[in-house]
């Protein structure tokens, strides 16, 4: 995939829900397979314009919920809306979607021009199409090439390039930097982004907590099938971090302590410091109370936590 | 339906499905001289006696042309089994759905391709075979007049006829194995199974029953083109078999419809 110029640079996430609509909304919706519950309930919106992040362990129903919304399988209960058209039919909002499920599935013994091409037939969309996506994903001097002889990087960029066919509104990628080396990854963010730039929603399915982090505006976790999470990345970074107290006197560290102990947090000291496991806006009341309880010469520093900790948090069914 | 037709056709270049075709056309091919060379050879035996009979009569050509009439039924059901399966068993079926979502036009595009490709190699297999029985004839100073006459070519046509209503029937039955076993491997095998155990055993014991059986049916069909006594004709008569063989393809479309529309897919 061709990278932009700026790749380097960290890039601010785009304002969540830029025209107010939503691209994927989900009530109550379930899936189950016998007695096994793989999607259960599930309550999400995904606001249109953005990259929302899919997360949770294996086996937590990411998958399931992705081929429910691509109309795969057909839900247990619940109802769901993806760009403003109704589960129930596939066909009125499928042509706007482009999807990679799972590791990207080709016909091994055709190339992947030919590969794409089967698609583009199928989906009503023009052969030129084909050759600027293999150019895109840099797959073109391959396109020869039987899809059995590409290595797992180049079939995972093939998948994204099939996503890609329909100029869809909406994508629905499911691991899509599996196998991809760390150029490759950073080449995906780079596309995903002006992606995003371009109106579209994509709705991102990864195991990379640290690329979600980097991209997405959006969270949804998920854990047995049920939403731990659901709305802007940003609320959920800032829910809970670390305040760092820093004081020149002991007392008034004591006084800190008392005031965070007392609202039920967790004080570690930490070489004449103190680190406050809380929600980051607790700082502002800490430091209210600190100064009504005479610790006026005290720091307070807020570190956010990564995406990583708060998964594992919410996992272990923190919810703070 | 279309578009799913037109995509179909591109997957058609595969070589596992070009190489089913090509062992049609072969095999047919080499049966039909093998037995042209055992009648002009002068062997005998009960079971050439029907085929040295016909054999200089307008039915001639398609008499030992029509020997290999079962392989290339097992073909065509082989060829149809697994390349619908095949769609789950490589996981394709969910990019081919996601592009089109209408399942029953996806299927229909899908068996348009399938069948016509089916019946071009039929096609190619009755002509090549054909001219190869022709020029060996004429090499060997055998009277090929009845075969090329205008009954001769009748013969040919509703014997063309009547082997494509066999196939597509049996392509229709390869269908639903497909959709319901959902895996090359055990659509092959169930195919394969059905065609020797309910259609072969079966019917050694239980003949009366037997001549309903799906692939029986079909087989009446191209069987009633050629002398009763080379066959299998239909026992329950031409305008019944034909009759039945219809209902069967119908309720093998209309199973497939239902299942495939309702299907989870989790390829």
């Amino acid at each position: 995939m061709t990278p932009s110029p700026d790749i380097s640079q960290p890039e601010q996430a785009a304002p969540v829900s830029p025209s107010g609509t939503l691209a994927i909304e989900t009530q109550s919706l379930s899936k189950h397979f016998g007695r096994r519950k793989a999607v259960d309930g599930l309550t999400i919106s995904i606001p249109a314009g953005t990259i929302a992040g899919f997360v949770g362990p294996n086996g937590a129903g990411k998958t399931t919920t992705i081929r429910l919304l691509l109309g795969l399988l057909r839900p247990t209960e619940g109802s769901a809306t993806i760009l403003g058209q109704p589960l129930t039919h596939p066909e009125r909002y499928l042509p706007r979607v482009g999807a990679l499920v799972e590791a990207p599935a080709f016909y091994p013994s055709l190339s992947g021009r030919t590969n794409l091409e089967v698609l583009a037939h199928l989906g009503g969309h023009p052969r030129s199409r084909v050759g600027q996506l293999l150019e895109l994903v840099e797959l073109s001097d391959r396109a020869k090439d039987p899809v059995r002889k590409y290595s797992q990087g180049m079939k995972q960029r093939l998948g994204v390039a099939m996503a890609l066919l329909p100029d869809p509104d909406l994508l629905i990628l499911d691991e899509p930097a599996n196998g991809l080396d760390p150029l490759g990854i950073i080449q995906m963010r780079d596309l995903l982004r002006r992606l995003r730039e371009q109106g579209k929603t994509i709705f991102l399915s990864s195991h990379l907590l640290g690329e979600l982090e980097q991209v997405t505006d959006w969270l949804v976790m998920l854990n047995l099938g049920k939403a731990l999470f659901s709305g802007p990345a940003r609320e959920l970074l800032d829910r809970r971090g670390e305040l760092v107290v820093e004081a020149e006197e002991a007392t008034q560290l004591d006084l800190v302590t008392r005031i965070a102990t007392e609202a039920g947090y967790t004080v570690t000291p930490d070489n004449g410091s103190l680190r406050i496991a809380c929600p980051l806006d607790f700082a502002s009341e800490l430091n209210r109370q600190a100064r009504e309880a005479g610790a006026t010469r005290i720091a307070i520093q807020a570190q956010e936590a990564s995406l990583e900790e708060r998964f594992l948090a919410l996992l272990k069914g923190d919810h703070a | 339906m279309i578009r799913a037709f037109r995509s179909e056709l591109l997957k058609l270049r595969r070589w596992s499905v070009l190489a089913g075709g090509a062992v049609m056309i072969a095999a047919t091919a080499f049966i039909a001289y093998l037995t042209f060379h055992q009648i002009t050879s002068g062997a005998t035996g009960p079971e050439l006696t029907p085929l040295i009979q016909a054999f200089p009569t307008p039915q001639g050509l398609i008499t030992v042309v029509g020997q290999a009439r079962s392989l290339i039924i097992v073909i065509a059901l082989i060829m149809v089994t697994s390349n619908i399966a095949a769609e789950w068993s490589q996981g394709t079926l969910r990019n081919l759905l996601v592009r089109e979502p209408g399942r029953l036009r996806l299927l229909a595009g899908k068996m348009l391709a399938l069948v016509l490709f089916v019946v071009i190699s039929l096609a190619l297999t009755l002509a090549i075979s054909a001219a190869l029985l022709l020029v060996a004839a004429q090499a060997q100073g055998s009277s090929t007049a009845a075969w090329t006459s205008s009954e001769g070519m009748r013969a040919l046509l509703a014997f063309f006829g009547n082997e494509v209503l066999c196939l597509l029937g049996i392509s229709l039955l390869g269908m639903l194995i497909a959709v319901l076993t959902r895996s090359v491997g055990a659509a092959v095998g169930v195919a394969l199974a059905y065609v020797l155990v309910p259609e072969g055993v079966i019917a050694m014991v239980w003949q009366e029953g037997s001549k309903w059986f799906p692939v029986r049916v079909f087989n009446f069909l191209p069987g009633s083109t050629v002398p009763p006594a080379v066959g299998p004709p239909p026992p329950q008569g031409y305008p019944t078999a034909l009759l039945v063989a219809l209902l069967w393809m119908a309720s093998f479309v209309v199973v497939s419809a239902v299942v495939f529309q309702r299907q989870d897919v989790n390829a």
